[in-house]
């Protein structure tokens, strides 16, 4: 007899996000439309992994389970040490709350300066004192480049601008897995040309590890591993 | 500004006007509760207000007399046999009718409500009545109610010019030689005070043996309640022997029963009270409503429902608060004018006050609750 040839990886090196034979449909009977088929997928700590691929192949379905904002149904799925298909609810918020998510859209609080959006995410960290979550979010919104801008209403600023707030404030509390979903969707080449890089050297920084979907060509230089994404399977890893 | 108070503040005070529009609404709950539930007491207490007078210890009253403003007459001799006992100490008669007095500036009649009392054992809490008591002796001399409305004439303005006022009460020549401040009621639109002589001379129909009100003053230390039981029997079928409070206890009950004040004025609280919730829903249900993507965000980024509502029930609360204050201003101005316009008195109490603030917190809470269920019901997986 062999012994298995998996061992358990030590703490340190384990998989920030570890899917395995992942399966996921949409609708029951007659309309039940599979999306996912028996996915595997592996990303480590530090990782920056793009996930491409024609629409509709099940991408953004993938990140949503992977964010924990969909229920489990078939297949396993690790993420941030937690395992989703035994989780509950709580878990699910706490788990979410490690995690820095970036949007097509940039969904910035109209009503909130550009600083206040970033400071948000600490009322998730009450820990963290009033003080050092304004000087932190200050700090994160130079390194975009829009220290000038901290005290603008996301009305007052660009498209690029206000990704690249989203950007400070998925990061601002140092998560441990960003998630982005064609962050580049809404931008010209250029702008989102720079929001990548942005978002991948403050990810690299913080040895946070990124997976961002994108259909976006001119930004797949930045990753390390490119993952390609077909008819809900992985064609080419 | 590191919480759920102070991004709800951001958001309410992001769009002033919006926020003027909603804080408005809270004012006219506000409002509105305060006058109505006022004038609801004061209506109650005006009505009432000549019982409260009362300072005798125990009152005599016909079997009959469910209302001081709508009494029936008991035997005076009744009254007179109490002083037998070592309790009592004074008694003394009261005589209420109606009466026509002539408004001679326009020369119409109105009805003004006239009070026989002794000025040397008033027992009633008349200030500068009895000072009188000399005057008051003298034929067809009255007493002029000063907060009596105005459809009597300028009765104050030509007591103050003239110091006197001649004019004509149930078709009798009278003398008005001085004005109190007392206070009217639903029940009645003015009072004149005299002595038991002169009303008599206003009603000569009426038997002088015959009266409304006995009032019975007790020694010093004696058990009111104790005493009214051990005078009952001396009065026998014919009369009723109660305590003060026992007096105005039934005046009030009498009030409930007959006049809808209650369901009039606590229909107008509660229609405030509908108001301010509609608006609060609807500023509420409106922030929700455009900042959906947002908020379904916030929960994907792991902000729990529990966050969501303290967000939307700080608002709440906040509107609240600047709505109450003004609100309560305006009440306190419309008491005023009321008072000018109708002469009843309006106060404020702790009570109301403190009533209406719970009511007005509330009214925003509840609007907050159902307004928060829309984004408890956003899927923050849609936002991807």
């Amino acid at each position: 007899m062999t012994p298995p040839l998996a061992t358990p990886a030590p703490r340190l090196n384990a998989a920030v996000i570890e899917a395995s034979h992942l399966n996921f449909a949409f609708g029951t009977g007659e309309l039940k439309r599979q999306i996912l088929f028996d996915v595997q997928l592996r990303i480590m700590p530090g990782e920056v992994v793009l996930l491409t691929g024609p629409s509709g192949g099940g991408k953004t379905t993938l990140l949503t389970l992977i964010a924990a904002l969909r229920t489990m149904q078939d297949g396993e799925l690790t993420v941030l040490g937690c395992r989703l298909q035994e989780a509950r609810s709580s878990q699910l918020v706490r788990l979410r709350s490690a995690i820095g998510f970036i949007f097509q859209q940039h969904n910035l609080l109209g009503f909130l300066t550009a600083r206040r959006n970033v400071e948000l995410m600490f009322q998730l960290h009450p820990h963290v004192s009033a003080q050092e979550a304004r000087a932190r979010s200050i700090q994160i919104l130079r390194q975009v480049g829009l220290g000038e801008r901290a005290d603008y209403y996301p009305a007052s600023l660009s498209g690029g601008q206000k990704q690249r707030v989203a950007i400070a404030r998925a990061l601002v509390c140092q998560p441990k897995l960003v998630l982005a979903d064609e962050p580049t969707a809404a931008l010209d080449s250029q702008s989102g040309r720079e929001v990548v890089n942005l978002l991948v050297n403050l990810a690299r920084e913080t040895g946070s590890p990124v997976l961002m979907v994108t259909h976006d060509a001119r930004v797949l230089d930045v990753a390390d591993r490119i993952i390609r994404f077909e008819d809900g399977r992985i064609v080419q890893s | 500004m590191n919480s759920a108070l102070g991004v709800a503040w951001q958001q309410l005070s992001h769009q002033r006007v919006k926020l003027v529009a909603a804080a408005a609404g809270v004012v006219v709950a506000v409002m509105l509760m305060l006058v109505q539930l006022g004038i609801r007491t004061g209506a109650m207490e005006s009505s009432v207000s000549f019982s409260r007078r009362i300072n005798s210890d125990l009152v005599v009253v016909s079997p009959r007399t469910k209302s001081i403003f709508r009494s029936a007459q008991f035997p005076r001799r009744l009254l007179y046999r109490l002083p037998s006992d070592r309790d009592v100490q004074t008694v003394s008669e009261v005589y209420i009718s109606l009466a026509q007095w002539k408004n001679k500036w326009e020369s119409i009649e109105h009805p003004i409500s006239v009070y026989g009392i002794d000025p040397s054992r008033a027992m009633l809490e008349l200030p500068g009545f009895s000072h009188q008591a000399t005057t008051l002796q003298l034929a067809d001399h009255l007493i002029f109610d000063s907060l009596s409305r105005t459809n009597y004439g300028p009765v104050n303005d030509a007591l103050r010019r003239q110091g006197t006022l001649e004019t004509e009460v149930n078709g009798r020549r009278v003398k008005v030689f001085d004005s109190i401040a007392v206070g009217i009621s639903i029940n009645t639109d003015g009072n004149l005070y005299c002595s038991p002589t002169n009303f008599l001379r206003l009603f000569p129909d009426r038997p002088p043996g015959s009266i409304d009100l006995g009032l019975v003053k007790l020694a010093a230390g004696a058990d009111a309640d104790a005493v009214a039981k051990r005078l009952q029997p001396l009065l026998g079928a014919e009369a009723r022997i109660v305590t003060r409070q026992a007096l105005v206890d039934a005046e009030i009950a009498y009030v409930r029963e007959t006049a809808p004040i209650d369901f009039i004025f606590g229909m107008g609280a509660l229609v405030g009270f509908f108001i301010g919730f509609v608006v609060v829903y609807q500023i509420l249900y409106t922030e929700v409503a455009n900042h959906l993507p947002q908020l379904a965000t916030m929960k994907a980024m792991g902000f729990t429902d529990g966050y969501l509502l303290r967000l939307v029930l700080w608002q709440a609360l906040i509107l609240a608060a600047l709505g109450y204050l003004p609100g309560f201003a305006l009440a306190i101005g419309l008491y005023e004018v009321a008072e000018k316009q109708i002469q009843m008195q309006f106060s404020m109490t702790w009570e109301r006050a403190l009533g209406v603030w719970i009511a007005t917190l509330s009214m925003c809470a509840i609007s907050a609750l159902i307004a928060v269920r829309k984004a408890w019901a956003a899927d923050p997986a849609d936002v991807f």
